[in-house]
């Protein structure tokens, strides 16, 4: 039982993941601004559709237009529609204290929900600038404090939205597939090192894992692409491309494997070309999709990566338990298709 | 119609050869798709021209097929020769480099070619030149590993394909990307790709130093 304390630990891990990642909920959002009339100079309403909200008739609603950090337009009435529908009014001045047309960030804020935003969300226009009249004719109102509500949600990111929750899923099953592919060369050089086949089935068992993870890594890949961008595949999208390529080196290893008749020669030619793919796969997967610009992903081609906002404290949270939890239940998948191959050699031994 | 018969018989055996070599089939499928792929990743480019990926995708094929024969024409008793006579590394070293100088004259020799039939719109000689001298030894490196690989089967040609182009593709999508800054009139930081190459040329000459001796005692 001491040695098999990682693989209960996997599935914990593994189910802590699944459950949490999919039970946790989304923190409230803005999803959809129906805005009616964009001149200033008049009242403008716009209906808010939100998301994940409990507004009741009755609750008392603040929202504002942010025009920069020292100027914000206060709506001068709002009100509930349904649980997740609001409508706010607002008085515009003739002139705004900025360019011609803008778009303004909305926010929303009560004390059930705490605040939260939307950027570029209603559209303002003037036919002449004139700042000086506007910053005398905005209103002057006190600031409303900002109280966030304590609790665990995961953020509210338009485009992603609930398909954040596949962070915990796509992204651990490249890393997974990573390690798991560094082991097999591991292996691999221990075969170079000392040739007993035990070292060469491992490899080959461990390989197997790993083209299985970037198999799933695509779908789930794919699946998040079609929410996101729209599309099940496509190949503008450079970190796709590269992670076929991959996926083709490691499948040419079986081939390879496939085609050489003799044991010894098999195992040895498979573990130099697995050690190869490996030191060829490294500067492919996060070399090249630098070098090559425009990426979609987070981190390439000029995108910001995770971290920051977009990797808060609760998505950690669950993340990197993901990570580490589809690490090692990827490696006892391995083991278990390592025993079993080896068990098979020594029947087919034993029938020879 | 009896005169016919044989022929059909033929053609299906033809077929069923050539469904009992899944991989040969396989390899002919990853030619198409490679070749497509490339060109595809280079003509989406707005900036880029059919020049570049032309030029690329011929030397990738002048090159696999120079380089093939590069294990197949030592076997066997040449080998036991060679070995008893030098090192592996040693070995290797000198199919590496002359591998090397024989792609850079072909592609020395295309780009020669282009220039007189169709154009050239290079605007940089020298960064074109040095593109061009990182790609034959990146293609050399893989190549000439890849060609010992293969050796150890019997269909050496289709497996210098399948376990050749996916290594390539990487190193073939950098060069296209120095290239589309060599055929800019104002070149800028080039250095850093160049840099890259390079240090993915030597990485994969370090790793086939280490591993190549492995393949060669047999």
């Amino acid at each position: 039982m001491k040695k098999h304390w990682w693989k209960a630990l996997s599935v914990l891990i593994v189910l802590y993941t699944i459950i949490a990642g999919l039970i946790i909920p989304l923190k409230p959002g803005i999803l959809k601004i129906k805005q009616s009339g964009l001149n200033t100079g008049q009242i403008i309403t716009a209906e808010v559709n939100t998301y994940n909200t409990r507004y009741e008739n009755g609750d008392k609603l603040d929202a504002y237009l942010k025009i920069n950090d020292k100027v914000k337009l206060y709506s001068s009435s709002s009100k509930i529609l349904g649980k997740e529908k609001v409508e706010l009014t607002f008085d515009v001045p003739a002139y705004l204290p900025q360019v011609k047309s803008f778009d303004y960030t909305l926010i929303l804020v009560d004390p059930k929900h705490g605040p939260f935003v939307r950027p570029s969300a209603i559209t303002l226009k003037q036919d002449k600038v004139d700042i000086e009249q506007a910053l005398a004719t905005w209103p002057k109102q006190n600031e409303i404090p900002l109280k966030f509500i304590d609790g665990i949600k995961f953020p509210f990111r338009t485009i992603l939205y609930e398909s954040i929750r596949n962070t915990f899923y796509h992204v651990p099953m490249w890393f997974a597939m990573v390690f798991i592919l560094f082991a097999a060369m591991w292996y691999s050089i221990r075969y170079l090192v000392k040739p007993v086949f035990r070292f060469d089935i491992a490899a080959r068992s461990l390989t197997s894992i790993g083209v299985i993870l970037g198999i799933l890594g695509c779908l789930t890949g794919s699946v998040w692409a079609k929410g996101t961008w729209g599309t099940w595949w496509t190949f503008q999208e450079i970190k796709l491309n590269v992670s076929a390529i991959a996926l083709l080196i490691y499948f040419a290893y079986f081939i390879l494997r496939s085609a050489i008749q003799d044991e010894e020669q098999k195992a040895r030619v498979a573990s130099v070309y697995n050690i190869f793919a490996f030191v060829a796969m490294v500067p492919l997967l996060f070399v090249v999709p630098r070098m090559v610009a425009s990426s979609l992903h987070p981190g390439n081609g000029g995108n910001p990566g995770f971290g920051g906002e977009d990797l808060d404290n609760t998505l950690r949270m669950v993340f990197y338990p993901a990570i580490i939890g589809w690490t090692l239940f990827s490696f006892w998948l391995a083991e278990l298709l390592y025993r079993y191959q080896l068990l098979q050699e020594k029947m087919d031994e034993e029938f020879d | 119609m009896s005169s016919l018969s044989p022929i059909w018989e033929l053609i299906k055996l033809e077929l069923k050869l050539e469904w009992r070599m899944k991989y040969a089939l396989a390899g002919a499928v990853l030619y198409v798709i490679t070749t497509i792929f490339v060109l595809y990743t280079t003509l989406q480019n707005e900036q880029s021209i059919p020049w570049n990926a032309l030029f690329w995708m011929v030397a990738l094929f002048i090159t696999v097929n120079a380089v093939t024969k590069s294990f197949a024409s030592t076997s066997g008793a040449d080998n036991l020769y060679l070995y008893q006579l030098s090192s592996a590394n040693q070995v290797i070293i000198a199919k590496v480099i002359y591998n090397l100088l024989l792609i850079f004259a072909l592609l020395i020799l295309s780009f020669g070619a282009f220039s007189l039939f169709i154009e050239n719109p290079i605007e940089h000689d020298f960064l074109f030149i040095l593109t061009i001298f990182l790609g034959s030894l990146g293609f050399s490196l893989v190549l000439t590993f890849v060609s010992a690989i293969s050796n150890k089967t019997k269909n050496n040609a289709v497996f210098m394909a399948i376990l050749g182009f996916p290594l390539i593709i990487p190193i073939l999508l950098g060069l296209i990307k120095l290239t589309e800054k060599a055929l800019e009139s104002n070149v800028q930081n080039y250095l850093n790709d160049i840099a890259i190459l390079a240090a993915i040329d030597m990485i994969l000459f370090g790793v086939i130093l280490i591993l190549f001796p492995f393949l060669w005692k047999d």
